[in-house]
């Protein structure tokens, strides 16, 4: 055996020097959010490949055990069907009249052709965070592919959360559901504004808040919510949800409410990055002149 | 040495499980802290030295990644690493009691600094909320889990350094080296 010589410092000392260095980095993290992205990708562009390689295998045995799962349903699942059918058929002629004013409603306030020409690409979520506390992801397209901070992204047809962090090969998007997240929100039939925000305490129960409507909107449970025109990193007019439990709050002044997200976050895949960045920092310059 | 290596892979493989296998267990809306469970099993098992280095590893993988200020999440761990390197003089290999006595004390540790740093600050205040809705739900997981990967930890310590069998009447035992 090779003797030794190993320098011993006191572990008490070793963890005074990593907090002083840690509240150091949150600092200077802080301060240069932007210029820290080249040391993130260096340790992200290792991991993300592999978490890539884990959710594919996990994706075919999902899929395995949703066949077996599904055949012993099926038989089930087959006689209710037939008695929604009828029920649903019913349901449907009253759906096929609200279409009607829905549409006209949209050719009112010029959305369909907005929302279909946005530029967009598909991305396959890799992973999520760590944590309980915050729902944010990581999908697989990053600057390579086009993508930049503050592109929104949807699942399906509603809004999902919007990119916050790009590398070269993936990037990180804030989900609205995550506690931190705030979007401008505007009622598709009354136009009124509000503010969506997500809450953790309400997330068990699938829903988000949303606050700041006016006290004089005369807004009723199951309007629907899209992004608002002021929304300064937002597109406007894309779905965000329905709006249930609305409440007039006690200084009788705002009302506020829950909102059912349009998208499904329990299964999210994939999504649709819209690759177009709301020009806000153009209409600040024009202003300011 | 093998014992560094063992531990990096092993951080490793349990941050990938973490974001991507586990996300999907997710039951009652939360999913284990894995990282946390190697943190302190480690730190009880091998000492503070080898607590710190976990801690600095995992958080450095969940800053880097997940998080906009890089450091919360390294200042967490190396702390609940030290506190359970701590503990070490308590370690006896079949002993279950202490180390899943440790690992929820760490998690709700590790919960509850987050909770005050990135939530409390910010003006949410009804923590009662979420500790039941989080940190609890968290807890009872993660120390099921835990003590899965305690037993796996011990065992392949075992393989790695098998005990060495000293006989009854020589005193010096030269089975675990110093740390």
């Amino acid at each position: 055996m090779r003797k030794r010589t190993k320098i011993n410092i006191d572990p008490k000392y070793i963890l005074v020097i990593i907090v002083v260095a840690c509240v150091v980095l949150m600092l200077v993290s802080f301060k240069f959010q932007e210029k820290m992205t080249p040391v993130r990708s260096a340790i992200g562009n290792v991991i993300t490949p592999m978490q890539n390689g884990i959710n594919k295998v996990g994706a075919k045995i999902a899929e395995q055990i949703e066949y077996i799962n599904t055949v012993k349903n099926l038989v089930d699942e087959n006689k209710e069907l037939k008695k929604q059918i009828e029920q649903l058929s019913s349901e449907n002629k009253l759906l096929q009249h609200d279409k009607y004013e829905l549409e006209n409603f949209r050719k009112l306030y010029d959305l369909d052709g907005q929302y279909e020409s946005y530029p967009k690409v598909t991305a396959r979520v890799v992973s999520s965070g760590n944590d309980n506390w915050y729902n944010t992801f990581i999908i697989d397209k990053g600057s390579d592919d086009g993508l930049a901070v503050n592109m929104n992204v949807m699942a399906g047809d509603g809004l999902v959360g919007i990119i916050t962090d790009v590398n070269k090969s993936y990037s990180r998007v804030r989900s609205i559901i995550d506690d931190a997240s705030n979007v401008a929100g505007t009622f598709l039939k009354t136009s009124d504004g509000c503010i969506v925000s997500g809450n953790l305490s309400l997330m068990n129960e699938g829903v988000i808040e949303i606050t700041d409507i006016k006290g004089t909107a005369n807004v009723k449970d199951g309007y629907a919510v899209v992004t608002s025109q002021i929304s300064d990193k937002y597109l406007p007019g894309i779905l965000i949800g329905y709006v249930k439990d609305i409440k007039r709050d006690s200084s009788n002044i705002t009302q506020t409410g829950r909102l059912m997200p349009a998208a499904d976050f329990s299964k999210l895949n994939m999504v649709l990055v819209i690759t177009q960045v709301k020009d806000s920092e153009d209409l600040e310059e024009m202003l300011s002149k | 040495m093998k014992r560094y290596i063992s531990m990096f892979l092993i951080i490793i493989l349990c941050f990938l499980l973490q974001t991507t296998l586990f996300q999907n267990l997710k039951i009652a809306n939360v999913s284990p802290n894995l990282l946390i469970i190697l943190i302190s099993s480690y730190g009880f098992m091998y000492g503070r030295k080898f607590g710190m280095i976990s801690g600095i590893l995992c958080g450095i993988m969940s800053d880097f990644i997940y998080n906009d200020i890089i450091g919360i999440y390294i200042l967490i761990y190396v702390l609940a690493g030290y506190i359970n390197g701590s503990a070490h003089k308590l370690y006896f290999k079949d002993d279950m009691s202490i180390p899943v006595f440790a690992i929820a004390l760490s998690d709700l540790f590790v919960n509850t600094l987050f909770y005050t740093f990135s939530f409390l600050l910010r003006g949410r205040l009804d923590i009662l909320v979420y500790m039941k809705n989080i940190i609890l739900p968290e807890l009872v997981y993660t120390v099921i889990i835990g003590v899965i990967i305690y037993k796996m930890l011990n065992k392949l310590e075992d393989k790695m350094y098998p005990p060495v069998e000293v006989p009854l009447d020589s005193g010096n035992n030269t089975g675990q080296e110093e740390i």
